[in-house]
């Protein structure tokens, strides 16, 4: 059982939208995700979730708009897994079905710590 | 979770928010069950599906609707009118999930959809869209055609719903029993979009036949519908799918009848088709659709094909003719006349008759003919006849099938 810590942030361009998947689509997609639930369930320490859009940014000079605007890439999901190794990591979050799709992908942090 | 439930759902919504919200509004609806279907991958991923997800996804969908009427309606006056009183933060009406209710919803939608002023070619694509829950790109490789001539046909449809002065909630039975035979027309269009297609794929034909067997179950099981000739339509349905899964070689190659490996057949829907063709049985009523459910079952029911009681198809098919007069069911009464009295018989079925254009120019019409003329020993015309099937082939699985049949002595 690995122990290191992996914080996943799935991040998207804004404008990119995807075109509707259909029903039949979705259905695919939930199966897969699902399966990919199943086998990495060990790894998945907080499913996490998607962020909404919008948010605030608190700094010294107070309440500002955010997310930070000069990012291109809006995070749009984050969650923690647990790998062997970064490319462990890399592997697990690569392998889950949506997240690397056209305009959007996942970066994936080491969590320091014991 | 059930295979098709994320498309059954979304039939079964929008024929019920269809009925709430009114016609007009149908892509409202569409929307907002797409939407539904949406935040369900998200949140069920997440924390596993609810307890009742037909339920979870109603609440869903008729929050997104009630929403989406209150911003463009603007004045909740009309929302009121339209969708009944609800106010904000209230729960919405405990969802109309019981099984008739559902059928009922669907059921009307399917007339919606038939609708006379609605063109013949919009009435296909609508009931696939919105009771099937296809998206216009898979509607498009299902019926070969591009999916801007989706869009075109979708959107004379809505335009018409939008003019049309009929509504779900109206029609009185005698107007639905009068619009039937449209409605059963367009099942019998669906089943044989399907069962007739040559889509490389056998799961995408397999999934329109189901489609028009699930649609065609729910008519004749509902007063409305309950009449013999959707017996019989469906009864035909449950014996042509019967065979379905044997029509093809391991390499995707089609099989002729009699190479068929007859214990691949379904019995389950073998039994199912008699069923319905007993029910359809009672009554003074004989349909085309009497005959073609009973030249499925002379096939499906023949212990071989050796053993095919050809008599009795041709008889069949000749009833058909004067039902359906078309040159196709000439044409394969004419193979089951050879089958019977043997190949000059059946090319005396054809003596005379000059075939129209179309079936000239389709490889049928020399196939046949090829066939026979080589069983008749009339090698030099069975060899010209050949050429021209192999030459008008629509597949490359449909020429490799001739290539084998309409092998000539030399």
């Amino acid at each position: 059982m690995p122990t290191q810590k992996y914080l996943c942030l799935q991040r998207s361009s804004p404008g990119r939208q995807m075109q509707q998947p259909s029903p039949a689509q979705m259905q695919e997609m939930y199966s897969a995700f699902n399966a990919w639930k199943e086998k990495f369930k060990a790894n998945i320490l907080d499913m996490g979730g998607r962020l909404k859009p919008g948010g605030k940014f608190l700094g010294e000079s107070g309440v500002t708009d955010g997310p930070l605007v000069e990012t291109k890439e809006l995070i749009g999901g984050f969650m923690i897994i647990a790998a062997e190794s970064y490319d462990h990591a890399l592997g697990i979050a690569g392998a889950c079905p949506g997240l690397i799709a056209p305009g959007s992908g996942v970066e994936v942090r080491e969590i320091v710590g014991p | 979770m059930v295979e098709h439930f994320f498309r059954h759902e979304y039939g079964r919504l929008v024929a019920t928010l269809a009925r709430k919200a009114g016609l007009r509004h149908l892509s409202l609806v569409e929307d907002s069950v797409q939407g539904a279907l949406h935040a369900a991958l998200t949140a069920w991923t997440a924390h596993g599906p609810p307890d009742d997800p037909g339920a979870w996804l109603y609440r869903v969908a008729f929050n997104n609707l009630t929403g989406e009427l209150r911003r463009t309606a603007g004045r909740l006056r009309i929302l009121e009118r339209t969708v009944g009183t609800v106010a904000e933060g209230e729960d919405p009406p405990a969802p109309s999930y019981f099984v008739g209710e559902v059928a009922d919803d669907m059921l009307r939608m399917l007339f919606v959809c038939c609708d006379d002023a609605i063109p013949r070619h919009s009435r296909l694509v609508l009931a696939l869209k919105t009771l099937c829950g296809f998206s216009v790109a898979e509607i498009a490789l299902r019926l070969f055609t591009t999916e801007a001539s989706v869009y075109k046909r979708l959107a004379r449809a809505r335009d018409r719903l939008r003019e049309s002065p009929l509504d779900l909630q109206t029609p009185p039975f005698e107007t639905l029993r009068a619009r039937l035979p449209g409605v059963q027309a367009v099942l019998y269009l669906l089943f044989n979009e399907g069962y007739l297609s040559a889509h490389p794929e056998q799961a995408i034909r397999r999934e329109l036949c189901d489609e028009a067997v699930h649609l065609t179950t729910l008519l004749a099981e509902h007063p409305v519908g309950a009449v013999p000739e959707t017996f019989a339509l469906l009864a035909l349905m449950h014996l042509h799918a019967a065979r379905l899964g044997a029509r093809r070689d391991g390499m995707g190659g089609l099989l002729l009848l009699e190479e068929q490996d007859r214990s691949l057949w379904d019995r389950e829907r073998m039994r199912q088709g008699a069923q319905w063709l007993e029910r359809s049985a009672t009554g003074e009523v004989f349909s085309r659709f009497h005959a073609e459910a009973g030249i499925a079952a002379e096939h499906c029911f023949a212990p071989s094909f050796g053993q095919t009681r050809w008599e009795e198809i041709a008889e069949l098919y000749s009833m058909l003719e004067r039902f359906a007069p078309s040159p196709l069911h000439m044409l394969n009464r004419a193979v089951a006349v050879a089958e019977w009295q043997g190949a000059i018989a059946g090319l005396a079925v054809l003596q005379g008759y000059v075939p129209p254009a179309w079936l000239v120019g389709s490889y049928l019409w020399d196939a046949v003919l090829g066939d026979l003329h080589r069983r008749a020993g009339n090698l030099e015309i069975a060899r010209q006849h050949r050429e021209r099937a192999l030459a008008s082939a629509p597949t490359e699985a449909v020429r490799e099938l001739l290539r084998r049949r309409l092998i000539v002595p030399t």
